[in-house]
């Protein structure tokens, strides 16, 4: 008798945790392609802008901040069409999926009981990770190329007379991407290490709001500047981008998502699934 | 060589134990029972089987692999069926189980998938949350025999099912044994055991403490006489040094029912000296061996005020 003892990859796993995020990922991606549109549209026009500044300036300066601070002013059409990228519903709904699929897929399976029966025909423990895995990094790029693509087609439908740089959004895309794969792969980590659902999207969503509130201070209040280096949120953005490639952010952020995604699924392996 | 080898199994959660030191094997084409009380740790062995689990020491080997935690050993080869069987409730039973069926290797379920519907009266097009526990373990029962594996793991097969299927199901572990398959069948249920099994290993707090044919572990149990003597005749008591292990259940006038244990000789002999009507013997079930079985291991767990006095395991 002779055996194969290395299981193939499980292609067809893969696939049915595609479809069954789906409707998911098309949902938020709508969204924020249509987010990018309704912003341009807002701020192609220099009397929306002055009303929507105004509007800004009657809010609390810390929520200025988060939308891009002192860069929003009338003629910088760049940092305006940018809101599209920071607005915190954006950011919601990236990290709405960063912490839903990859909980959904190795947590939720578990608790689901089909895991058991996943585990039980050719499919080892890694490949299920990475299956989780591949989707949502994938499925964060994806949905920050959208983003980009909701962005090239609002700057198609209005006139903001002026060249657009396109190839900055482009740039900041791809780094945003990092940063949202990085919030991904520290969900997969958390899913990896948490015996149920809640716990493991818990942990996900108190490091990335700490992440996001700690950055947004540090942003708003000179005295906590010295913190920003240590949120994910420092190494997107920022007048790098508009020059170049902002290697370093991108090295930064590459970093962290290796250290949690390989780490998460050591603890996978390795651990008792609570079956 | 045994397909499966389960060699010094000991599986700890922390403090508490799971199994200790389980050792058995089961052949090409034997049919082998896994009993024992809830939380006694039959479902940890199958998972420690399974690869689902780690052991904390000992191996298991199945089709001559040793079997690691979470690298799917021998997946391909293995029928599995859960004790809790769960799948997506929004799809189909048939999408369900053709996913299963195309993990790790391309789908060549499909005709037996029918045919086993078919035997089960099952509709497979309907969504697994409108069906009934029924037919969901129906669609477990599919999910195990589908590939026609060469080990089949069955945990608690026949639960929730009527009759009838319940036949069906014993037919199907039957024919795949006949096929040559090694069948590992942890039940509740010791009629189906007795009906399918050739030998049945005994689990009591994590210990294997009996691994025997099915019938020497009936013969080891309580057996029960009825005797009616003639009329008139003083209804005789027990010597109790002459017949150690047997006892009254019930006694009247002219009639006296015992119950013994191991050969009826002594008892016979005993009885041929007072003038006996008639005399009625009871097959001893599974059922009744297995729960007599349980209570002389407490006895003597008692006794000794140690676990440690449970028999040791033999294969």
């Amino acid at each position: 008798m002779s055996y194969r003892s290395r299981p193939l990859f499980p292609f067809a796993l893969l696939r049915f945790s595609f479809l069954r995020i789906l409707p998911m990922w098309g949902g938020i991606a709508l969204v924020i392609f249509l987010m990018q549109i309704v912003i341009c549209g807002i701020v192609h026009d220099n009397q929306s802008v002055r009303t929507l500044l105004s509007f800004l300036d009657l809010l609390p300066s810390i929520v200025k901040s988060a939308l891009g601070g002192q860069t929003l002013q009338v003629g910088n059409i760049s940092a305006l069409i940018a809101i599209g990228h920071n607005h915190p519903l954006v950011l919601f709904l990236h990290m709405f999926f960063a912490v839903g699929v990859p909980t959904a897929l190795l947590t939720g399976e578990v608790e689901k009981g089909t895991m058991e029966l996943i585990l039980s025909r050719p499919v080892t423990k890694t490949q299920v990770y990475v299956c989780a895995g591949i989707l949502t990094l994938v499925g964060m790029f994806a949905l920050v190329i959208v983003m980009f693509l909701g962005t090239v087609a609002a700057t198609s439908l209005y006139d903001f007379g002026e060249p657009i740089p396109l190839g900055m959004f482009f740039r900041n895309a791809i780094n945003g991407g990092l940063l949202a794969s990085a919030a991904g792969a520290v969900s997969l980590l958390a899913a990896a290490v948490f015996r149920g659902r809640n716990m493991a999207v818990g942990a996900a969503v108190a490091f990335l709001v700490i992440n996001y509130f700690v950055s947004l201070i540090a942003e708003w209040w000179p005295h906590m500047r010295f913190l920003k280096v240590l949120t994910l949120f420092n190494y997107v953005g920022g007048p790098k981008v508009i020059t170049g490639w902002p290697l370093g952010n991108m090295c930064v952020l590459t970093v962290v998502l290796l250290i949690a995604a390989i780490s998460g699924g050591i603890i996978w392996q390795r651990r008792d699934l609570p079956l | 060589m045994s397909v499966l080898e389960v060699k010094s199994l000991t599986k700890w959660y922390g403090s508490a134990r799971g199994v200790e030191d389980v050792t058995f094997g089961i052949e090409s084409g034997e049919v082998f029972g896994y009993l024992g009380p809830n939380g006694s740790g039959k479902t940890t062995t199958i998972r420690c089987i399974m690869g689902l689990l780690k052991p904390t020491s000992g191996e298991v080997r199945v089709l001559g692999q040793r079997v690691a935690a979470g690298r799917a050993t021998q997946h391909a080869h293995i029928g599995y069926l859960p004790g809790e069987f769960r799948l997506w409730r929004r799809i189909s039973a048939r999408s369900a189980l053709r996913l299963l069926a195309r993990l790790g290797g391309s789908d060549l379920a499909k005709r037996r998938r029918k045919e086993l519907a078919e035997r089960l009266d099952l509709d497979l097009d309907r969504p697994v949350g409108d069906l009934s526990k029924g037919n969901r373990q129906k669609v477990a029962v599919i999910y195990a025999f589908q590939h026609q594996p060469e080990v089949l793991i069955l945990d608690e097969p026949t639960i929730g099912l009527d009759p009838l299927v319940r036949q069906v199901v014993l037919d199907l572990i039957r024919e795949a044994a006949e096929a040559g398959a090694a069948v590992l069948l942890s039940s509740h249920d010791l009629s189906e055991v007795s009906v399918v099994c050739g030998r049945a290993g005994i689990l009591r707090q994590g210990r294997l403490v009996e691994v025997a044919p099915i019938a020497r572990i009936v013969q080891q149990g309580e057996h029960r006489l009825k005797v009616w003597f003639v009329e008139g005749t003083m209804v005789p008591h027990i010597p109790a040094d002459r017949l150690p292990g047997v006892r009254v259940i019930q006694q009247k006038p002219g009639m006296l029912h015992l119950a013994y244990q191991g050969t009826c000789d002594a008892v016979l002999k005993w009885i041929t000296q007072f003038p006996v009507d008639r005399i009625a013997t009871q097959q001893t079930s599974l059922e009744e061996a297995f729960i007599q079985y349980y209570k002389q291991q407490h006895n003597l767990t008692v006794k000794d005020g140690d676990d440690s006095t449970a028999k040791g395991c033999s294969s």
